[in-house]
Protein backbone atom coordinates (compact mmCIF):
# COMPACT_ATOMS: atom_id res chain seq x y z
CA UNK A 1 0.00 0.00 0.00
CA UNK A 2 3.04 2.35 0.92
CA UNK A 3 4.60 1.35 -1.96
CA UNK A 4 1.80 2.27 -4.49
CA UNK A 5 1.30 5.93 -2.59
CA UNK A 6 5.12 6.51 -2.88
CA UNK A 7 5.10 5.20 -6.34
CA UNK A 8 1.95 7.36 -7.46
CA UNK A 9 3.73 10.41 -5.71
CA UNK A 10 7.03 9.62 -7.64
CA UNK A 11 4.93 9.40 -11.18
CA UNK A 12 3.41 12.63 -10.17
CA UNK A 13 6.65 14.15 -9.33
CA UNK A 14 7.94 13.21 -12.25
CA UNK A 15 4.89 14.75 -14.45
CA UNK A 16 5.32 17.94 -12.39
CA UNK A 17 9.07 17.99 -13.60
CA UNK A 18 8.26 17.24 -16.89
CA UNK A 19 5.47 20.03 -17.28
CA UNK A 20 7.54 22.61 -15.59
CA UNK A 21 10.90 22.17 -15.90
CA UNK A 22 11.48 23.33 -19.22
CA UNK A 23 12.47 20.27 -20.84
CA UNK A 24 11.26 20.69 -23.98
CA UNK A 25 9.02 17.46 -24.11
CA UNK A 26 5.50 18.96 -25.31
CA UNK A 27 7.70 21.39 -28.09
CA UNK A 28 9.31 18.46 -28.95
CA UNK A 29 6.04 16.52 -29.64
CA UNK A 30 4.57 19.36 -31.22
CA UNK A 31 7.28 20.21 -33.61
CA UNK A 32 7.17 16.46 -34.41
CA UNK A 33 3.68 16.75 -35.46
CA UNK A 34 4.41 19.94 -37.51
CA UNK A 35 7.48 19.02 -39.33
CA UNK A 36 5.47 15.72 -40.32
CA UNK A 37 2.50 17.98 -41.33
CA UNK A 38 4.63 20.14 -43.34
CA UNK A 39 6.39 16.81 -45.08
CA UNK A 40 2.56 15.82 -46.01
CA UNK A 41 2.51 19.24 -47.33
CA UNK A 42 5.76 18.79 -49.94
CA UNK A 43 4.25 15.05 -50.79
CA UNK A 44 1.23 15.65 -51.88
CA UNK A 45 2.15 18.89 -54.17
CA UNK A 46 4.66 16.11 -55.52
CA UNK A 47 1.46 14.06 -55.97
CA UNK A 48 -0.15 16.90 -57.60
CA UNK A 49 2.64 17.37 -60.40
CA UNK A 50 3.12 13.64 -61.43
CA UNK A 51 -1.13 13.48 -61.72
CA UNK A 52 -0.46 16.40 -64.24
CA UNK A 53 2.01 15.09 -66.33
CA UNK A 54 0.21 12.16 -67.97
CA UNK A 55 -2.19 14.94 -69.46
CA UNK A 56 0.80 16.81 -70.53
CA UNK A 57 2.52 14.12 -71.93
CA UNK A 58 -0.64 13.03 -74.19
CA UNK A 59 -1.06 16.53 -75.68
CA UNK A 60 2.62 17.22 -76.14
CA UNK A 61 1.81 13.74 -78.11
CA UNK A 62 -0.72 14.98 -80.06
CA UNK A 63 1.93 17.81 -81.85
CA UNK A 64 4.84 16.06 -81.60
CA UNK A 65 4.63 12.21 -81.53
CA UNK A 66 7.72 11.65 -82.98
CA UNK A 67 9.99 13.17 -79.94
CA UNK A 68 9.73 9.73 -78.64
CA UNK A 69 12.53 10.26 -76.35
CA UNK A 70 12.03 13.22 -74.41
CA UNK A 71 7.91 12.10 -74.22
CA UNK A 72 9.35 8.63 -72.72
CA UNK A 73 11.99 9.77 -70.61
CA UNK A 74 9.41 11.91 -68.65
CA UNK A 75 6.90 9.00 -68.21
CA UNK A 76 9.67 6.95 -66.78
CA UNK A 77 10.96 9.44 -64.45
CA UNK A 78 7.26 10.13 -63.19
CA UNK A 79 7.15 6.06 -62.88
CA UNK A 80 10.32 6.18 -60.86
CA UNK A 81 9.86 9.17 -58.67
CA UNK A 82 6.14 7.79 -57.91
CA UNK A 83 7.13 4.63 -57.19
CA UNK A 84 9.73 6.24 -54.10
CA UNK A 85 7.87 5.20 -50.79
CA UNK A 86 7.46 8.28 -48.53
CA UNK A 87 6.46 7.10 -44.53
CA UNK A 88 7.41 9.60 -42.46
CA UNK A 89 10.07 7.21 -41.41
CA UNK A 90 11.77 8.65 -44.60
CA UNK A 91 12.33 11.22 -42.90
CA UNK A 92 14.84 9.85 -40.20
CA UNK A 93 16.32 7.79 -43.04
CA UNK A 94 18.95 9.79 -44.92
CA UNK A 95 19.81 7.42 -47.85
CA UNK A 96 15.77 7.15 -48.38
CA UNK A 97 15.27 10.78 -48.20
CA UNK A 98 17.90 11.65 -50.50
CA UNK A 99 16.60 8.53 -53.05
CA UNK A 100 13.39 10.52 -52.79
CA UNK A 101 14.82 13.85 -53.58
CA UNK A 102 16.88 12.28 -56.40
CA UNK A 103 13.74 11.11 -58.51
CA UNK A 104 11.64 14.12 -58.19
CA UNK A 105 14.87 15.90 -59.26
CA UNK A 106 15.22 13.76 -62.27
CA UNK A 107 11.51 14.04 -62.74
CA UNK A 108 11.87 17.71 -63.25
CA UNK A 109 14.84 17.93 -65.32
CA UNK A 110 12.70 15.54 -67.62
CA UNK A 111 10.21 17.79 -67.12
CA UNK A 112 12.40 20.56 -68.60
CA UNK A 113 13.47 18.95 -71.74
CA UNK A 114 9.62 18.60 -72.52
CA UNK A 115 8.96 21.58 -72.15
CA UNK A 116 11.75 23.05 -73.96
CA UNK A 117 10.89 21.22 -76.62
CA UNK A 118 7.46 23.05 -76.68
CA UNK A 119 9.64 26.18 -77.50
CA UNK A 120 9.75 24.19 -81.49
CA UNK A 121 6.04 23.81 -82.09
CA UNK A 122 4.19 27.14 -82.18
CA UNK A 123 0.90 25.15 -82.23
CA UNK A 124 1.24 23.51 -79.28
CA UNK A 125 1.78 26.59 -77.24
CA UNK A 126 -0.52 27.82 -78.72
CA UNK A 127 -2.54 25.21 -77.68
CA UNK A 128 -5.41 26.37 -75.08
CA UNK A 129 -5.18 22.86 -73.19
CA UNK A 130 -1.24 23.03 -73.17
CA UNK A 131 -0.91 26.52 -72.34
CA UNK A 132 -3.42 25.69 -69.13
CA UNK A 133 -1.34 22.57 -68.33
CA UNK A 134 1.36 24.70 -68.52
CA UNK A 135 0.17 27.20 -66.13
CA UNK A 136 -0.49 24.54 -63.88
CA UNK A 137 2.85 23.00 -63.57
CA UNK A 138 4.09 26.13 -63.07
CA UNK A 139 1.62 27.05 -60.20
CA UNK A 140 2.73 23.60 -58.77
CA UNK A 141 6.57 23.72 -58.84
CA UNK A 142 5.90 27.18 -56.62
CA UNK A 143 3.50 25.39 -54.29
CA UNK A 144 6.42 22.96 -53.58
CA UNK A 145 8.58 25.41 -53.37
CA UNK A 146 6.52 26.97 -50.97
CA UNK A 147 6.23 23.43 -48.96
CA UNK A 148 9.63 22.55 -49.32
CA UNK A 149 10.76 25.77 -47.54
CA UNK A 150 8.29 25.47 -45.02
CA UNK A 151 9.65 22.05 -44.63
CA UNK A 152 13.21 23.05 -44.15
CA UNK A 153 12.04 25.91 -41.18
CA UNK A 154 10.22 23.47 -39.33
CA UNK A 155 12.94 20.74 -39.32
CA UNK A 156 15.58 23.27 -38.63
CA UNK A 157 13.79 24.07 -35.95
CA UNK A 158 13.26 20.59 -34.55
CA UNK A 159 16.55 19.97 -35.13
CA UNK A 160 17.94 22.80 -33.53
CA UNK A 161 15.53 21.38 -30.27
CA UNK A 162 16.94 18.02 -30.77
CA UNK A 163 20.08 18.79 -30.55
CA UNK A 164 20.03 21.95 -28.05
CA UNK A 165 20.65 21.38 -24.10
CA UNK A 166 18.56 20.05 -22.38
CA UNK A 167 15.68 19.76 -24.33
CA UNK A 168 18.50 16.99 -26.34
CA UNK A 169 18.15 15.02 -23.28
CA UNK A 170 14.24 14.85 -23.21
CA UNK A 171 14.62 13.87 -27.49
CA UNK A 172 16.94 11.00 -26.86
CA UNK A 173 16.14 9.57 -23.63
CA UNK A 174 12.71 9.75 -23.26
CA UNK A 175 11.37 10.31 -26.78
CA UNK A 176 13.80 8.44 -28.73
CA UNK A 177 13.84 11.23 -31.31
CA UNK A 178 16.24 11.79 -34.19
CA UNK A 179 17.22 14.80 -36.57
CA UNK A 180 15.32 14.62 -39.74
CA UNK A 181 16.69 14.70 -43.27
CA UNK A 182 16.22 17.96 -44.39
CA UNK A 183 16.84 19.21 -48.26
CA UNK A 184 20.47 19.64 -48.94
CA UNK A 185 22.55 23.14 -50.28
CA UNK A 186 23.25 21.29 -52.92
CA UNK A 187 19.40 20.85 -54.34
CA UNK A 188 18.33 23.83 -53.08
CA UNK A 189 20.72 25.80 -55.52
CA UNK A 190 19.16 23.78 -58.12
CA UNK A 191 15.95 24.96 -57.02
CA UNK A 192 16.92 28.46 -56.79
CA UNK A 193 17.01 28.56 -60.28
CA UNK A 194 14.36 29.73 -62.11
CA UNK A 195 12.35 26.75 -63.26
CA UNK A 196 12.83 25.53 -66.60
CA UNK A 197 9.48 25.79 -66.92
CA UNK A 198 9.32 29.26 -68.92
CA UNK A 199 7.10 30.54 -71.12
CA UNK B 1 5.06 51.82 -13.71
CA UNK B 2 4.13 53.39 -17.06
CA UNK B 3 7.15 54.11 -17.67
CA UNK B 4 8.87 51.03 -17.07
CA UNK B 5 6.75 49.58 -19.19
CA UNK B 6 7.36 51.55 -22.05
CA UNK B 7 10.99 51.02 -21.40
CA UNK B 8 10.14 47.62 -21.29
CA UNK B 9 8.47 47.58 -24.76
CA UNK B 10 11.36 49.18 -25.86
CA UNK B 11 14.15 46.77 -25.15
CA UNK B 12 12.49 44.36 -26.36
CA UNK B 13 11.61 46.00 -29.90
CA UNK B 14 15.13 46.96 -29.72
CA UNK B 15 16.00 43.02 -29.01
CA UNK B 16 13.82 41.97 -31.50
CA UNK B 17 15.35 44.55 -34.21
CA UNK B 18 18.90 43.16 -33.46
CA UNK B 19 17.99 39.50 -33.44
CA UNK B 20 16.17 39.38 -36.27
CA UNK B 21 16.78 42.08 -38.86
CA UNK B 22 20.42 40.37 -39.56
CA UNK B 23 18.78 37.15 -40.71
CA UNK B 24 17.30 38.41 -43.60
CA UNK B 25 18.83 37.48 -46.79
CA UNK B 26 21.03 40.88 -47.82
CA UNK B 27 20.19 40.53 -50.95
CA UNK B 28 16.15 40.29 -50.45
CA UNK B 29 14.06 43.53 -51.82
CA UNK B 30 12.01 45.08 -48.96
CA UNK B 31 8.49 44.33 -48.40
CA UNK B 32 6.76 48.00 -48.86
CA UNK B 33 4.38 48.81 -46.10
CA UNK B 34 0.80 48.16 -47.19
CA UNK B 35 -0.04 51.69 -47.27
CA UNK B 36 -3.41 50.69 -48.98
CA UNK B 37 -5.04 48.22 -51.60
CA UNK B 38 -3.07 49.74 -54.51
CA UNK B 39 0.35 50.44 -53.60
CA UNK B 40 2.09 52.20 -57.05
CA UNK B 41 5.57 52.26 -56.15
CA UNK B 42 6.74 53.39 -59.59
CA UNK B 43 4.55 55.94 -60.15
CA UNK B 44 2.38 54.60 -63.36
CA UNK B 45 -1.34 55.20 -62.52
CA UNK B 46 -3.18 57.94 -62.54
CA UNK B 47 -4.27 59.25 -58.87
CA UNK B 48 -8.11 59.06 -60.00
CA UNK B 49 -7.66 55.44 -60.53
CA UNK B 50 -5.48 54.35 -57.77
CA UNK B 51 -8.54 55.89 -56.02
CA UNK B 52 -11.44 54.28 -58.43
CA UNK B 53 -9.62 51.07 -58.22
CA UNK B 54 -9.23 51.17 -54.05
CA UNK B 55 -12.73 51.95 -54.04
CA UNK B 56 -13.68 49.13 -55.81
CA UNK B 57 -11.41 46.98 -54.16
CA UNK B 58 -13.21 47.91 -50.73
CA UNK B 59 -16.64 47.69 -52.03
CA UNK B 60 -15.99 44.04 -53.22
CA UNK B 61 -14.35 43.08 -49.79
CA UNK B 62 -16.98 44.40 -47.76
CA UNK B 63 -19.54 42.84 -50.06
CA UNK B 64 -17.21 39.41 -49.92
CA UNK B 65 -15.12 39.31 -47.12
CA UNK B 66 -11.68 38.69 -50.13
CA UNK B 67 -9.03 41.30 -49.64
CA UNK B 68 -7.38 41.62 -53.05
CA UNK B 69 -4.20 44.32 -53.49
CA UNK B 70 -2.47 45.63 -56.30
CA UNK B 71 1.43 46.11 -55.80
CA UNK B 72 3.76 47.94 -58.84
CA UNK B 73 7.45 48.11 -58.61
CA UNK B 74 9.55 50.05 -60.58
CA UNK B 75 12.09 46.97 -60.22
CA UNK B 76 12.51 43.69 -59.04
CA UNK B 77 16.40 44.43 -58.24
CA UNK B 78 17.36 40.76 -59.53
CA UNK B 79 15.10 39.06 -56.96
CA UNK B 80 12.49 36.33 -58.90
CA UNK B 81 9.16 37.42 -59.63
CA UNK B 82 7.76 34.58 -57.32
CA UNK B 83 10.03 35.00 -54.25
CA UNK B 84 9.42 38.58 -53.75
CA UNK B 85 5.69 38.32 -54.72
CA UNK B 86 5.05 35.64 -52.39
CA UNK B 87 6.77 37.03 -49.34
CA UNK B 88 5.16 40.55 -50.30
CA UNK B 89 1.25 38.43 -49.83
CA UNK B 90 2.96 36.33 -46.60
CA UNK B 91 3.76 39.75 -45.41
CA UNK B 92 0.83 41.32 -46.36
CA UNK B 93 -1.48 38.76 -44.91
CA UNK B 94 -4.13 39.33 -47.46
CA UNK B 95 -7.28 37.70 -46.53
CA UNK B 96 -8.97 36.70 -43.81
CA UNK B 97 -7.26 34.03 -41.47
CA UNK B 98 -8.73 30.53 -42.12
CA UNK B 99 -10.39 31.26 -45.52
CA UNK B 100 -7.46 32.65 -46.56
CA UNK B 101 -9.19 34.65 -49.55
CA UNK B 102 -6.16 37.25 -50.48
CA UNK B 103 -5.11 37.67 -54.19
CA UNK B 104 -1.98 40.26 -55.14
CA UNK B 105 -1.23 41.42 -58.08
CA UNK B 106 2.24 42.55 -58.73
CA UNK B 107 3.44 44.48 -61.27
CA UNK B 108 7.10 44.86 -62.03
CA UNK B 109 8.07 47.62 -64.56
CA UNK B 110 11.40 47.23 -65.63
CA UNK B 111 11.13 43.45 -66.02
CA UNK B 112 7.75 43.54 -67.70
CA UNK B 113 6.49 40.88 -65.63
CA UNK B 114 3.11 40.52 -64.07
CA UNK B 115 2.37 38.07 -61.26
CA UNK B 116 -1.32 36.88 -59.83
CA UNK B 117 -0.44 35.21 -55.95
CA UNK B 118 -3.83 33.47 -55.29
CA UNK B 119 -4.45 32.76 -52.08
CA UNK B 120 -5.18 28.57 -50.52
CA UNK B 121 -8.60 29.48 -50.46
CA UNK B 122 -9.16 31.19 -53.71
CA UNK B 123 -7.27 28.38 -55.33
CA UNK B 124 -10.24 26.53 -56.15
CA UNK B 125 -11.76 29.33 -58.17
CA UNK B 126 -9.05 31.65 -59.47
CA UNK B 127 -7.11 28.54 -60.61
CA UNK B 128 -3.46 28.57 -62.08
CA UNK B 129 -4.89 28.39 -65.61
CA UNK B 130 -7.42 31.12 -64.75
CA UNK B 131 -4.89 33.53 -63.66
CA UNK B 132 -2.86 32.62 -66.61
CA UNK B 133 -5.52 33.85 -68.47
CA UNK B 134 -6.11 36.96 -67.20
CA UNK B 135 -2.58 37.62 -67.25
CA UNK B 136 -2.55 36.70 -70.83
CA UNK B 137 -6.16 37.99 -72.70
CA UNK B 138 -7.03 40.78 -70.04
CA UNK B 139 -3.75 42.76 -68.55
CA UNK B 140 -0.63 41.57 -71.14
CA UNK B 141 -2.39 43.46 -74.15
CA UNK B 142 -3.19 46.52 -72.91
CA UNK B 143 0.00 46.78 -71.27
CA UNK B 144 1.67 46.05 -75.03
CA UNK B 145 -0.27 49.13 -76.12
CA UNK B 146 1.17 51.59 -73.64
CA UNK B 147 -2.30 51.63 -71.19
CA UNK B 148 -1.25 50.67 -67.98
CA UNK B 149 -4.11 51.90 -66.16
CA UNK B 150 -6.15 50.29 -68.60
CA UNK B 151 -4.57 46.63 -67.79
CA UNK B 152 -4.92 47.15 -64.34
CA UNK B 153 -8.24 47.55 -63.74
CA UNK B 154 -8.96 44.93 -66.31
CA UNK B 155 -6.86 42.64 -64.56
CA UNK B 156 -8.56 43.91 -61.35
CA UNK B 157 -12.04 43.13 -62.50
CA UNK B 158 -11.32 39.72 -64.05
CA UNK B 159 -10.07 38.65 -60.54
CA UNK B 160 -13.49 40.09 -58.63
CA UNK B 161 -15.28 38.61 -61.59
CA UNK B 162 -13.69 35.37 -60.83
CA UNK B 163 -13.96 34.81 -57.24
CA UNK B 164 -16.81 36.72 -56.69
CA UNK B 165 -19.19 34.63 -54.75
CA UNK B 166 -16.56 32.29 -53.32
CA UNK B 167 -17.03 33.82 -50.13
CA UNK B 168 -19.69 35.79 -47.99
CA UNK B 169 -18.67 38.69 -45.72
CA UNK B 170 -19.79 37.33 -42.42
CA UNK B 171 -22.74 38.19 -41.40
CA UNK B 172 -22.34 41.76 -39.62
CA UNK B 173 -22.47 42.31 -35.80
CA UNK B 174 -26.14 42.11 -34.31
CA UNK B 175 -27.84 46.31 -34.04
CA UNK B 176 -27.15 47.34 -31.09
CA UNK B 177 -29.85 47.34 -28.26
CA UNK B 178 -32.62 50.09 -28.13
CA UNK B 179 -31.36 52.44 -25.25
CA UNK B 180 -34.36 51.16 -23.67
CA UNK B 181 -33.54 47.95 -23.31
CA UNK B 182 -29.91 48.36 -22.69
CA UNK B 183 -30.89 50.68 -19.32
CA UNK B 184 -33.89 48.49 -18.22
CA UNK B 185 -31.55 44.80 -18.17
CA UNK B 186 -28.60 47.34 -16.51
CA UNK B 187 -31.83 48.18 -14.01
CA UNK B 188 -31.96 44.46 -13.63
CA UNK B 189 -28.57 43.59 -13.14
CA UNK B 190 -28.45 46.30 -10.31
CA UNK B 191 -31.54 44.36 -8.55
CA UNK B 192 -30.64 41.22 -8.62
CA UNK B 193 -26.86 42.09 -7.58
CA UNK B 194 -28.72 43.82 -4.42
CA UNK B 195 -30.87 41.19 -3.80
CA UNK B 196 -28.42 38.22 -3.76
CA UNK B 197 -25.45 40.19 -2.41
CA UNK B 198 -27.43 41.59 0.36
CA UNK B 199 -28.20 38.46 1.04
CA UNK B 200 -24.34 37.21 1.20
CA UNK B 201 -23.18 40.20 3.16
CA UNK B 202 -25.23 39.26 6.01
CA UNK B 203 -22.57 36.47 6.34
CA UNK B 204 -19.68 38.14 5.15
CA UNK B 205 -18.86 41.73 4.67
CA UNK B 206 -16.81 41.44 1.78
CA UNK B 207 -17.92 38.42 0.23
CA UNK B 208 -21.73 40.17 -0.34
CA UNK B 209 -20.73 43.53 -2.38
CA UNK B 210 -18.04 41.69 -4.16
CA UNK B 211 -20.82 38.76 -5.40
CA UNK B 212 -23.51 41.40 -5.63
CA UNK B 213 -21.62 43.58 -7.66
CA UNK B 214 -19.92 40.54 -9.74
CA UNK B 215 -23.17 39.28 -10.55
CA UNK B 216 -24.37 42.94 -11.51
CA UNK B 217 -21.17 43.33 -13.81
CA UNK B 218 -22.25 40.06 -15.44
CA UNK B 219 -25.85 40.43 -15.77
CA UNK B 220 -25.44 43.76 -17.62
CA UNK B 221 -25.47 43.98 -21.03
CA UNK B 222 -22.69 45.62 -22.49
CA UNK B 223 -19.21 46.52 -21.36
CA UNK B 224 -19.87 50.05 -20.03
CA UNK B 225 -23.05 49.54 -18.44
CA UNK B 226 -22.32 46.12 -16.56
CA UNK B 227 -19.31 48.05 -15.11
CA UNK B 228 -21.62 51.01 -13.86
CA UNK B 229 -23.96 48.19 -12.49
CA UNK B 230 -21.67 46.10 -10.90
CA UNK B 231 -20.22 49.70 -9.59
CA UNK B 232 -23.13 50.78 -8.36
CA UNK B 233 -24.62 47.07 -6.50
CA UNK B 234 -20.78 47.08 -4.80
CA UNK B 235 -21.06 50.17 -3.40
CA UNK B 236 -24.64 49.74 -2.68
CA UNK B 237 -23.80 46.76 -0.82
CA UNK B 238 -21.27 47.99 0.74
CA UNK B 239 -22.98 50.56 2.68
CA UNK B 240 -26.50 48.80 3.04
CA UNK B 241 -24.66 45.86 4.55
CA UNK B 242 -22.46 48.11 6.89
CA UNK B 243 -25.79 50.19 7.99
CA UNK B 244 -27.78 46.59 8.89
CA UNK B 245 -24.47 45.06 10.88
CA UNK B 246 -24.25 48.56 12.42
CA UNK B 247 -27.94 48.44 13.54
CA UNK B 248 -27.77 44.67 14.32
CA UNK B 249 -24.83 45.36 17.16
CA UNK B 250 -22.00 45.30 14.73
CA UNK B 251 -21.29 41.44 14.41
CA UNK B 252 -17.99 42.50 12.57
CA UNK B 253 -16.90 46.05 13.65
CA UNK B 254 -13.10 45.77 11.88
CA UNK B 255 -12.53 49.20 10.77
CA UNK B 256 -13.52 49.80 7.00
CA UNK B 257 -10.51 51.54 5.45
CA UNK B 258 -9.40 48.20 4.55
CA UNK B 259 -12.25 47.68 2.59
CA UNK B 260 -12.19 50.61 0.84
CA UNK B 261 -8.56 50.75 0.12
CA UNK B 262 -9.07 47.42 -1.30
CA UNK B 263 -12.27 48.06 -3.71
CA UNK B 264 -10.85 51.25 -4.98
CA UNK B 265 -7.47 49.94 -5.99
CA UNK B 266 -9.34 47.54 -7.95
CA UNK B 267 -11.52 50.18 -9.76
CA UNK B 268 -7.63 51.96 -10.23
CA UNK B 269 -6.91 49.26 -11.77
CA UNK B 270 -9.72 49.23 -14.26
CA UNK B 271 -9.20 52.95 -15.11
CA UNK B 272 -6.00 52.93 -15.93
CA UNK B 273 -6.38 49.37 -18.04
CA UNK B 274 -5.90 49.05 -22.05
CA UNK B 275 -9.36 49.76 -22.34
CA UNK B 276 -9.00 53.33 -23.61
CA UNK B 277 -5.85 51.95 -26.32
CA UNK B 278 -7.96 49.18 -27.35
CA UNK B 279 -10.24 50.56 -29.36
CA UNK B 280 -7.46 52.85 -31.26
CA UNK B 281 -9.00 53.28 -35.04
CA UNK B 282 -6.74 51.69 -37.40
CA UNK B 283 -7.89 54.01 -40.11
CA UNK B 284 -6.09 52.69 -43.19
CA UNK B 285 -5.78 49.20 -44.79
CA UNK B 286 -4.24 45.72 -42.91
CA UNK B 287 -4.32 41.99 -44.00
CA UNK B 288 -6.65 39.75 -42.34
CA UNK B 289 -4.28 36.93 -41.20
CA UNK B 290 -4.40 34.95 -45.14
CA UNK B 291 -1.80 32.34 -46.03
CA UNK B 292 -0.77 31.62 -49.79
CA UNK B 293 0.80 28.91 -50.77
CA UNK B 294 2.22 29.69 -54.42
CA UNK B 295 -0.79 29.45 -56.37
CA UNK B 296 -1.33 31.90 -59.05
CA UNK B 297 0.68 32.53 -62.58
CA UNK B 298 3.17 34.56 -63.87
CA UNK B 299 3.41 36.39 -67.43
CA UNK B 300 4.85 39.36 -68.96
CA UNK B 301 4.24 42.15 -71.55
Amino acid sequence: MMSLARWMGANFMLAGLLALSGCGYNDLQGLDEDTKAAWSEVINQYQRRADLIPNLVNTVKGYAAHEKDTLEGVVQARAKATSVQVTPELLKDEAAFKRFQDAQQSLSSALGRLLALAENYPNLKADQGFRDLQSQLEGTENRITVARKRYIDKVAEFNKMVRYFPTSLTAKFLLHMDEKANFTVADEKAVAKPPEVKF
Amino acid sequence: MWLMRRAGWAVLAGWLWVTLVPSLPARALNVPPLSGRVVDLAHVLPPATTTQLSETLQAHETKTSNQVAVLIVPSLEDEPLFDFSHRVATTWKLGAKGTDNGVLLLIAIKERTIRLEVGYGLEGVLTDARSAQIIRNDIAPKFRAGDVPGGVTAGVLAVLHTIEGTYQAPEPPPAFHSKGEVIANTIFAVILGLGIGLFFSRAHRVVGPVVGGGLSFLVAPWVVPALIAGAVSLVLISLMGGMGNAMGGGRRSRSGPFDDTWFSSRHGGWGSGGLGESFGGSGGFSGGGGDFGGGGASGDW
